[in-house]
């Protein structure tokens, strides 16, 4: 074969995790969570509408080294036309190499 | 009773910390979130709404955690820049009908050598993702911004309202200020900040017809 087709990017699987999990009904249930992961402060989520969406800080900060995937397979096109690429009004120094 | 069993059984379950490429469940928030950026100005930008770009929604704890892995922090932004993570629906801006009769809470951080603004902004946001910012039924938390500025990062929360509740001529369903205080005590909390150290309390109008001059606080804590 001479010539390349190029397939459209794939998402990855996580980000299909991502799209097809279910939302969890009420979490902080005991027993979900693999060993060593901390529930949810149940102080936070005692009742009303609100139960099981309520969460400290550091239940949260237990994902940041957990899921690092990418929002969509467009992701960096995105960043590119909000946030910008960092080429241009980047803060940071420009290298004097 | 079957359906019952397959919910509460534990091994049906699959959550990021036991795979995170193959996980069935995902964390609801009870509010779904846009995250803004303000892009500095250049010669060629005539007017601010040009510069305010929408760049995500999200409604999960999982896809919070993929956006914030894989954007620029707010220490590499160029001065003017600015992120801001409103409800869905919200425009970060004073004009918008939602924020017209609000307010914030804000701080600046003058020494920007010595402060974490990135951990500073990701907690605050966390705060307002989490729901803990507010009580349930407070309904006052419009969003939360980090303004890069030349000389300081500020960090700033948006209310629905300015505290006038329970006063003559208050719109309904307006909190009191004790509920703002309250808000304020929390944002300060959240901010890691030390007790002389004061959040101050503005509302947008008082804000926008100051003009160059600084509205004066109407609370502080």
């Amino acid at each position: 074969e001479t010539t390349k087709v190029v397939e459209p990017a794939q998402p990855t699987a996580g980000m299909q995790s991502l799209r097809s999990a279910r939302f969890l009904k009420i979490q902080a249930e005991d027993g979900i969570y693999p060993e060593g992961i901390r529930s949810p402060n149940p102080a936070l989520n005692q009742g009303g509408k609100s139960r099981g969406r309520q969460y400290d800080k550091d239940f949260l900060l237990q994902f940041q080294e957990v899921f690092k995937e990418k929002p969509s397979v467009n992701w960096d096109k995105t960043l590119k036309e909000t946030v910008g690429d960092g080429d241009s009004g980047s803060a940071r120094p420009q290298s004097a190499r | 009773a079957s359906i019952m069993a397959a919910i509460h059984d534990p091994s049906s379950v699959r959550t990021v910390f036991h795979d995170s490429d193959n996980f069935n469940v995902k964390h609801p928030l009870m509010n779904t979130w846009t995250l803004w950026f303000t892009k500095p100005p250049t010669a060629n930008d005539k007017n601010w709404n040009d510069l305010l770009k929408e760049v995500i929604s999200f409604d999960s704890v999982e896809e919070f955690w993929g956006i914030y892995n894989n954007i620029t922090p707010t220490s590499d932004l160029a001065v003017k820049s600015d992120y801001h993570l409103f409800k869905q629906g919200v425009r970060p801006e004073w004009e918008d009908l939602q924020n017209k009769h609000g307010g914030k809470w804000a701080y600046q951080f003058k020494d920007k050598k010595s402060v974490n603004i990135d951990n500073l902004w990701l907690h605050i946001m966390l705060a307002a993702i989490g729901e803990t910012l507010e009580d349930e039924d407070d309904n006052e938390i419009m969003g939360v911004v980090v303004n890069v500025r030349k000389g300081f990062y500020r960090i700033g929360l948006w209310t629905r309202s300015t505290g006038a509740g329970g006063k003559r001529n208050a719109a309904p369903n307006n909190a009191g200020a004790d509920t703002l205080m309250k808000i304020g005590r929390r944002f300060k909390e959240t901010l890691s900040l030390e007790e002389a150290d004061k959040v101050e309390f503005s509302g947008h109008t008082d804000s926008a017809h100051a003009g160059s001059t600084r509205a004066k606080a109407k609370y502080s804590c």
